[in-house]
Formats: structure tokens, C-alpha cells, sequence
């Protein structure tokens, strides 16, 4: 390293030329196994193509059957594992909006689903629909989420900075029957959101 | 058996022979020392949390028996240990006390090597693996209390990952390339990392660290082993409750390795800056100090700036760590605002206990070179350093006490553990274990008594010239130098010349110059190889005779090499 190359007139020496050999081998032995890092994230939360909005009772959710200003606890992505139906990171809120905030029309606007983890410390909000609450309330250290948006308005959970003070939502899709349809999500702060963590609010 | 006894029987040839076969191995590069005496803990606080370590390691694995790492069952199956497997509770509580007192023992290692200066020249790599096994223990240790799956388990992983989440770039990968989705990954990631993935980087890592001398101190272990168990005892640890994500967990803070970092989180200022940056930065100062420290001498009195910010760093944890615990217990105000620390008071202290700290060890530098002064004016006292010298007939009556002790203590525990007292049954081993350590280094005392030579007339012989070997011959004034665990140092009373002025903590440092630094000594004090002096018989005696007692008391009193 530190010994003066001798001059030989611009061209590489034998021993450095097989030095570089030996370097690009060694790069194009291990370069394949970078992408093997794909090993440690967990994708069982990916779903590709969408799937059912089924409620607790077994049944797709219905735009003309689901109730205005109401809610269901349900499970995305499914599996059939009891124990990880359980997941807290598995559970979303789904709620129709109440009147005031549009849920009286028959298309996606009039529905939300929201992530059910907290974005404070990951307790379980609910949507409370009585009069003159009509947001989401988590029980633990009472943070409180707007439903139009999904955005925290009070509680510990509204002071964290962008994005850990949004809901992450799924996007979803209504059939000619009324049917409604999650559609495949993007787990990316700017996207769907990350459950746990947060969404970026692009308005 | 009592007429085939001799020295030489059939398990003592088999040791001698699995001895000699150690010779191929690695571990005849490693100087093992039992001392003959007493030793100040301090100087192998290293070995102890080696020792803690293993002792992790086997409970942890008897553990791994029956937890479950699973979402629904992780908290009862840990349930499970505490309440129904029997000694369940005690594995539990053991690990537990044991995780703790690790940390703490690596702490108070890492801050003696920082005191005395022993991490620089030539031990940079001992101490910047030290610092990586240090942040390594407290991951451990965290992980550990995680996967219990308590709801401060829950709390405390939601504030890990989203710490994670908060690094820029590279964070949300990272969260989920550690973390996985969702709380069943977190268990079962968490879980590997605690019992395979982080002890078998330590103990790599621990390869690099440990020195090529190490002092085993039997009854200082078991000192520690039975002061954990003890603790175990007085305050066995909780379950906590079991995490339910539609219940308000209690107030629960963490432990007291992460209070510290706790208090930083707690003034809400942004994640990543308390959470990540702070810590870090305070990992890097660790790593870097040593190629800092540009200080020629050892000692903290010879190194202000150093020691002043040792100083710091010591007043700062001691606070934020208490700052930590700290939450005001008046329940009627609102949570939040127990809570939340004013980042403006809280960092208003924190700076202001760089002054303080730096005036504190100013003060400590003058009363301490004023203290070393007016000692050198005093004339020394002759004779022991306050040792307690027991006579033959005490010491087996002492003996004889605790073996009777142990006997009670047995009975007592056998009724604890029929009663189901699994506390108090965990208390008395902790008792029976501290008494084993007195029993043990009674036994050592006595021993070195025995063997201690007669005392000696108090003018030394000599009468002929002495030639000055180059290398003087080990085992001279003694016959028993030569053995490991030999006599006590000859009585310095008998000697005409009054001992070296050295403070008693550089005592077992004793050939360590700390006057100055150049390579060459400190080579020659690895070897406790003293060169030839020209200086006067006596003197060279007296020096002979320290070399002696360095050697039979911890292995070649270099205390840089020791972990």
C-alpha cells in the first residue's frame, strides 16, 4: 500500500491486475446474498388482490345493512391462526361515519378503517358513537381521534410529532351489490401507514 | 481408602494427566490465579461479572424449560415457573437479581478501569470491547424483562421499536428488520435475540476482552452469588400484569440501567434525540475516550479533565436515574402531567452539573495530593495495614461456628421449602452460600498461616556481598514462593527499611509505576520482571520480597491485564 508503484509507463502491474481480480471475485460471490436481508421483516402482513370486509359475525359488511354512525372491531389481514386473529397489530376499527361527517352516503366516503393500535403506547381505541363524542377514544391515557381523518386531536398521542399522531387506514372498495372490499395495502407512512406508528396526513 | 492414601493416588494422577493434556489448549495462555489472601474486589470486578454471567446463562437455560414464547402464553407459562414449578420461583428470582446485578458490576468495572487510567496504553481494545459488551449486557438484560409480556414488558417494547422507528433512514427498516409485525413477532424475535443472538455475541466478544490474567477469588464469588440470592429473598421480583391491550396499564417504570434514559423520553421532547441520540453519543464518548486521554500518568490525580468528566458522567446518571424513578405521586393531577419532565428545568440541570462536578473534582484532587503530602511527613506506622490476625484456636472456633451456623441454616431451610415459604427458603440459601464464602476464606487464612515461614531476625543477613543477578532468582527468601497459593507476604515489621510510599489502592499495583509512563516499564511490570538495581542489598531484598508476595497473593499483580 504505502510502496510506489514503479513507473511502467500508465499501464497496471501483473500483481495489481490480479489483485482486482481477486477483489470483483470476492464482491460477486457475496453480492447476491444482500438481498437475503429480506429474510428479517415479516411479510405475513402483505395480502395481495383485495379481500372480503368481514364483521365478527362472519358476514361481508354491506352498505346497505351497516348501521350510520357505528363500528365493528375487525380482522386484517385474516389468518387461520386463533392466536394471531388475536394480534392486537391485526385489529381495525371499522366505522361508518355519522351524519354530520357525510355517513349517510352509499359510497366509500362514508366509511373508515382505521388501525385500532394507538399510536401512544398501543392500547385498543374504540369509535364512540353517543352524542357529543363521536371519535375515537383510547381507554389507557385518553388519547382521542378525529374519524373524518384519523388524525389525534387530544391525549399524549396528539403531541408526537408527524406521522406517530395519524391512524394508519385501509382503503376500501364497494361492488354493485353493496358488498365492500378491502383493497391491498401499502404499508408506507405515505400510503396506508405503518399500524403502530403512524400515517403521513397528505391532504 | 484411609491405608491407600497417598499423595500420588489414582484421581490425582488423572488430574495431573487431564492437566498436562491442557497444555495443546488455549487455556495455558490464560494466567488463572486463586489467591492465597485476601484481594480487593476491584481489581477483578471483571471475573465477578463473568461469573454472574454464567450464572445467567445455566438458570436462563433451565428457564427455557418452560417459557413459552408465544403472544397468549408467554405470561402465564413465566406464571407457570413462579407459582407452580417447584424452585421455579427461585431459578426465576436468582435470574432476575442476577440480570441486575451484572449490569451493575460491569458498571462499577468499566468506571475503576476509568479512574485508574488502566484502559489506555496498550488496553484499548480490552476497553472498547468492554463498552460493546457493556451496551450488549443492558440490551440483554432488556430483552430479558420484555418477554415476560407484562403490561411494562408491552410499554416497554412499544417505546424500544418506535425509538427504532425514529432513526432517520434507516430506522423503519431496522424496526422491521428487528421488531418483525405485531406483538407476536416482537415476543418470539425478542426471545431469540435474549437467549441465542445477544449472549453469542457477549460471549465472542468476551473472548477479545478477557485478559491473559485472571483472578479467580472463590470466596468473593460466592459472596456475590449468595448476596443476589439474598436479594432474591428480601425482594423476590413481581409478575406485573398480564399486558391487555383494552385495560389502562399501571405507572411502571423501568429498570434501573434504562431510568436514566427514561427521564430523557420523559420530557416529550423529539424520540430520536433523547432516545437515541443521546444515548449514543454517550456510548461514542465511552469508545473514544481512551485515544482521548492524552494524559501521560495513571492515576485520577494526575489526570483533572479525565476525572472531572468521569465525574460528570457519574453525577448525571445518579441523577436522570433517580429522575427516572421520580413520578409525582399526587393522583389526583393528571397523568400526563405526572409524568412529563420540563425539558427546560431538566436540561437547565444537567448542564449545571458540569460545574459542579468539575469543582467537585478539583476539591478531591487538592485534599488528596494535601493528604498524600502530609502522610509523606508522617512517619509510616510500621507493621500491618489494619489486618485482623486471628490466632490458631479462634480461628476453628470461628470454624466450628459457622459449620454449626450452616447445620442450623440447612434445618431452617428444609422447613422453609416444606412450608412452601419460597422467600424466606431463598433468603437462607443466600445466607448458607454468604457463609460458605466466610468458611472459605477462613479455611485460606488458616491455610496461609501454616505455611507462613518463621518469623524472620530483624536484621537481615548481610554480612557477604551479595552479587546482583540480572535476573533475580524466584523463591529466595521463602521455600514456598514458588506455589500458587502460598504464604502471606513476609512480615514488613521485620524488615529494617520502612515500606514504599504507596497509596493502598496502587498496594496490589505495586509494580506498576505510577510516576510516569514509558513502554519499557510497563513491560518489565507485565513480567514482574524487576530490572537489576544497583541500589543497596536491603533494598533489593525488600523488592525481592514484594515481587514474593505479588506472587503468591494475585498471580503477577499487573493490574492493567485484569478484566
Amino acid at each position: 500500500m504505502t510502496q510506489v508503484p514503479p513507473n511502467s509507463g500508465g499501464k497496471v502491474s501483473r500483481r495489481d491486475f490480479l489483485k482486482l481480480m481477486a477483489a470483483a471475485g470476492t464482491v460477486m460471490t457475496f453480492a447476491p446474498f444482500v438481498d437475503w436481508g429480506k429474510f428479517l421483516p415479516d411479510p405475513t402482513g402483505n395480502v395481495a388482490g383485495k379481500q372480503k370486509l368481514e364483521l365478527p359475525d362472519g358476514t361481508q359488511a354491506n352498505v346497505k345493512t351497516f348501521e350510520v354512525n357505528s363500528s365493528q372491531a375487525i380482522i386484517y389481514p385474516k389468518t387461520d391462526d386463533a392466536v394471531l386473529n388475536k394480534e392486537s397489530f391485526r385489529t381495525w376499527q371499522f366505522v361508518r361515519l355519522p351524519v354530520e361527517l357525510g355517513g349517510d352516503k352509499n359510497d366509500v366516503s362514508a366509511f373508515r378503517v382505521y388501525s385500532m393500535v394507538c399510536l401512544h403506547l398501543w392500547c385498543l381505541w374504540k369509535y364512540w358513537p353517543d352524542p357529543g363524542r363521536k371519535r375515537g377514544e383510547c381507554p389507557c391515557h385518553g388519547s382521542m381521534y378525529d374519524m373524518e381523518t384519523g388524525k389525534a386531536f387530544a391525549g399524549p398521542a396528539s403531541l408526537q410529532a408527524p406521522p406517530s399522531n395519524v391512524l394508519p387506514r385501509l382503503d376500501i372498495e364497494i361492488d354493485s351489490n353493496g358488498d365492500i372490499w378491502i383493497l391491498p395495502p401499502t404499508w408506507d407512512p405515505n400510503k396506508n401507514g405503518i399500524v403502530g406508528y403512524g400515517r403521513y396526513l397528505n391532504v | 481408602m484411609g491405608a491407600t492414601l497417598t499423595y500420588e493416588n489414582s484421581l490425582v494422577r488423572f488430574f495431573r494427566w487431564v492437566y498436562a493434556g491442557l497444555e495443546r489448549t488455549i487455556f495455558m495462555g490464560i494466567k488463572f490465579t486463586f489467591p492465597g489472601r485476601f484481594v480487593n474486589p476491584l481489581g477483578f470486578l471483571g471475573m465477578l461479572t463473568f461469573v454472574i454471567f454464567i450464572v445467567l446463562g445455566i438458570t436462563g437455560a433451565l428457564l427455557m424449560l418452560f417459557y413459552e414464547p408465544i403472544l397468549d402464553r408467554a405470561w402465564n407459562s413465566v406464571q407457570t415457573i413462579n407459582n407452580t414449578i417447584p424452585y421455579g420461583f427461585h431459578i426465576r428470582n436468582i435470574h432476575y437479581h442476577a440480570s441486575n446485578a451484572m449490569v451493575m458490576l460491569a458498571l462499577l468495572h468499566m468506571y475503576y478501569q476509568y479512574f485508574s487510567g488502566r484502559y489506555k496504553i496498550r488496553n484499548e481494545i480490552l476497553w472498547v470491547t468492554g463498552i460493546l459488551i457493556g451496551t450488549l449486557t443492558i440490551l440483554e438484560a432488556f430483552t430479558g424483562y420484555d418477554i415476560i409480556f407484562s403490561e411494562r414488558a408491552e410499554l416497554a417494547i412499544s417505546i424500544a421499536a418506535s425509538l427504532t422507528n425514529s432513526i432517520p433512514i434507516l430506522g423503519p427498516q431496522m424496526r422491521d428488520a428487528f421488531f418483525g409485525a405485531g406483538f407476536h413477532d416482537f415476543i418470539l424475535r425478542f426471545y431469540a435475540f435474549h437467549v441465542f443472538l445477544l449472549p453469542i455475541t457477549l460471549i465472542g466478544l468476551m473472548a477479545v476482552h478477557f485478559p491473559r490474567f485472571l483472578v479467580f477469588d472463590v470466596p468473593m464469588v460466592m459472596a456475590v452469588v449468595g448476596a443476589i440470592m439474598l436479594t432474591g429473598g428480601v425482594f423476590p421480583v413481581d409478575l406485573g400484569l398480564r399486558f391487555d391491550p383494552s385495560t389502562p396499564p399501571g405507572i411502571t417504570v423501568p429498570e434501573f440501567y434504562l431510568t436514566g434514559l427514561y427521564a430523557f423520553l420523559r420530557t416529550m421532547y423529539d424520540k430520536f434525540v433523547t432516545g437515541v441520540a443521546w444515548p449514543g453519543l454517550f456510548i461514542f464518548t465511552l469508545l473514544v475516550i481512551p485515544f482521548v486521554d492524552r494524559y501521560k500518568k495513571f492515576s485520577w490525580k494526575d489526570r483533572p479533565i479525565i476525572t472531572a468528566i468521569g465525574i460528570t458522567s457519574l453525577a448525571q446518571i445518579l441523577v436522570t436515574t433517580y429522575w427516572g424513578y421520580y413520578i409525582d405521586p399526587d393522583i389526583h393531577k393528571a397523568l400526563l402531567e405526572r409524568l412529563v419532565i420540563d425539558p427546560i428545568f431538566f436540561y437547565t440541570v444537567m448542564v449545571l452539573l458540569v460545574p459542579l462536578s468539575f469543582g467537585f473534582t478539583y476539591m478531591m484532587i487538592k485534599l488528596a495530593k494535601n493528604a498524600e503530602a502530609n502522610a509523606k511527613l508522617q512517619p509510616k506506622k510500621a507493621g500491618s495495614k489494619g489486618a485482623i490476625n486471628i490466632s490458631q484456636r479462634w480461628l476453628y472456633t470461628l470454624f466450628l461456628v459457622l459449620l454449626g451456623f450452616q447445620v442450623y441454616l440447612n434445618i431452617a431451610t428444609y422447613y422453609a421449602v416444606l412450608n412452601g415459604m419460597k422467600n424466606y427458603s431463598l433468603f437462607l440459601m443466600g445466607v448458607i452460600v454468604l457463609v460458605f464464602a466466610a468458611l472459605f476464606h477462613l479455611y485460606r487464612y488458616g491455610r496461609a498461616m501454616a505455611k507462613a515461614p518463621p518469623p524472620k531476625p530483624t536484621a537481615p543477613p548481610a554480612a557477604k556481598p551479595v552479587p546482583v543477578s540480572p535476573k533475580p532468582a524466584p523463591g529466595t527468601p521463602g521455600p514456598t514462593a514458588e506455589k500458587p497459593l502460598a504464604s502471606p507476604p513476609p512480615p514488613k515489621a521485620a524488615t529494617s527499611q520502612p515500606p514504599p510510599q504507596i497509596p493502598p489502592q496502587q498496594k496490589q499495583a505495586s509494580t506498576t509505576p505510577q510516576q510516569s509512563y514509558s513502554p519499557q516499564e510497563v513491560k518489565g511490570a507485565s513480567n514482574a520482571e524487576i530490572p537489576p538495581s544497583n541500589q543497596s542489598i536491603d533494598n533489593d531484598l525488600l523488592r525481592q520480597q514484594e515481587i514474593n508476595a505479588e506472587k503468591s497473593g494475585i498471580g503477577n499483580g499487573k493490574p492493567t491485564h485484569r478484566i
